[in-house]
């Protein structure tokens, strides 16, 4: 356990809660593991803000998906 | 079915409680009694998960966030539409009516409506105009007309149509007699003459199939009370795609707090203010349970149950009733001899409830020429028996005759 690298997590910041609910069921049918979470306060200047967060390894195939399902990345994606 | 129930009851010595059989034919206006399956999931949403959903990250408000994107979901694909976060929660059809008409709608655009329009389409309109916003127009129905066509229907909506017609309001099903307008061929020619296609679908969510996109609906308005076994407190408006209204009402949405405007997505930039968690949790198992049951199984019984109705009240001297050749889950019928409300409140008595007066729909009673006292309408329900007819036309039989 503790020689396994740390798994670095991101998170895409997208326009609602209900459009990270929709990220979520796109990221799980192309079975990449995410998290509905709100952001950071850092994350937005505009307020609250939600968004999934998924392994950084798959950060490419998060944006493929996300975009084939229409839903706008408005922040987020760095290393945590 | 009839129902037992404990009701409270005014007396000379007071208000009392009492145990009654009530045989319940007001469906049209709320359908009662309700799965188990939607009292369940209330109860278990109000003692388990029942979080502010999307305020906060907590675990209570995130599940309740799930639950009511497990609705969204639920009722997008019941209706046709491959986009949960199109379904806008409302209060109720009127509030979802309000919202795509108001919010759709520009200066000086023309709009038209049907002759069956339920109130919730006709004073909005009504409004707007009077105002100087808009004007309108309203096309033909037929309904009276045994032989009407889908063709007729729609040649009257294009005679109608003005340089600046922008939008057609049109119900799916009438809530006072047993008449459907033609929804394909009518979102087809609004998509061929550019128009946006709102459809009340108050009488038919839950009864009759409905599909946005082979429709061609740009917004379908729906209360959750209805024929979709839900609570009083939901209802929605489901949007077609690109589609971006202005708002009906303003504030919290959960999300980008620190503006001073909405937000630019649905749902959350039309669904200001806390949303009533138990009434969609109810609603999403309302959702399945009419997926279990099959749209053909509820319409094939409520089409049985109202041509027995039909064959008993055509066999009562003193009934008349509205539009006798067309067939669906709503009767009405007036009589000579005895007002409407008379009726109404004889039936009352003997532990029946139907719906009288003017059904808060003037339009469609204009449309079918109903008596200046309003009428009768009977509208049984997916839980109502053969035996619950047969109980109305006695009890009618005693008043009338």
């Amino acid at each position: 356990m503790g020689n396994e690298p740390e798994r670095k997590s991101c998170m895409a910041v997208v326009g609602s809660l209900t459009q990270a609910m929709k990220a979520q069921s796109a990221l799980t049918a192309a079975a990449i593991f995410s998290r509905v979470e709100k952001a950071e306060s850092s994350a937005t200047r505009r307020g609250c803000a939600y968004g999934v967060s998924f392994p950084c390894a798959q950060e490419a195939n998060v944006r493929e998906v996300l975009r084939n399902a229409g839903i706008r990345i408005r922040g987020g994606m760095g290393g945590r | 079915m009839s129902v037992r129930f404990c009701a409270m009851r005014a007396s000379a010595s007071g208000a009392e409680w009492e145990d009654a059989d009530v045989i319940y034919l007001d469906n049209a206006a709320t359908s009662f009694p309700k799965p188990p399956r939607v009292q369940e999931e209330q109860n278990r949403c109000m003692r388990l998960y029942c979080g502010n959903p999307g305020r906060g990250s907590h675990r209570l408000a995130m599940q309740a966030a799930e639950k009511i994107f497990e609705c969204r979901g639920e009722l997008a694909s019941l209706f046709g539409s491959r986009h949960p976060e199109n379904v806008v929660f409302t209060m109720n059809a009127t509030m979802a009516l309000n919202t795509a008409i108001k919010g759709l709608l520009q200066q000086g655009d023309h709009v038209l409506i049907s002759d069956l329009e339920h109130n919730a389409v006709w004073r909005p309109v009504c409004r707007l105009a009077r105002e100087g916003r808009i004007t309108y127009d309203v096309f033909p129905s037929y309904a009276l007309f045994p032989d009407r066509t889908p063709e007729q229907i729609c040649r009257g909506i294009e005679a109608r149509v003005r340089p600046n017609t922008r939008m057609l309001v049109c119900t799916h099903a009438s809530n006072i007699c047993p008449v459907t307008m033609p929804l394909r061929e009518i979102g087809e020619l609004c998509r061929r003459l550019g128009l946006l296609f709102v459809v009340d679908a108050s009488q038919s969510a839950g009864h009759i199939p409905v599909d946005m996109e082979e429709m061609r609906i740009d917004a379908l308005c729906a209360p959750g009370h209805k024929g979709l076994f839900g609570v009083q407190g939901s209802g929605f408006v489901l949007l077609g795609e690109d589609l971006y209204a202005d708002t009906l009402l303003e504030g919290g949405s959960g999300v980008n707090s620190l503006d001073e405007a909405m937000p630019d997505e649905a749902p959350e930039r039309y669904e200001a203010g806390t949303l009533p968690t138990p009434a969609i949790a109810g609603l999403c198992e309302g959702v399945r349970a009419i997926k279990e049951i099959g749209l053909d199984a509820i319409a094939e019984r409520e089409h049985m149950l109202c041509g027995q109705l039909l064959e008993r009240l055509s066999s009562l001297r003193g009934i008349q009733i509205s539009v006798p050749h067309a067939r669906g889950p709503v009767v009405l019928f007036h009589s000579p001899r005895l007002p409407a409300d008379r009726i109404g409140a004889e039936l009352d008595r003997r532990g029946i409830c139907v719906r009288t007066g003017f059904h808060c729909a003037a339009l469609a009673h204009r449309t079918l020429r109903s008596p200046a006292d309003g009428a009768v309408r009977v509208s049984p329900g997916y839980y109502n028996t053969k035996a619950d007819i047969d109980a109305l036309w006695r009890a009618l039989r005693e008043i009338l005759e």
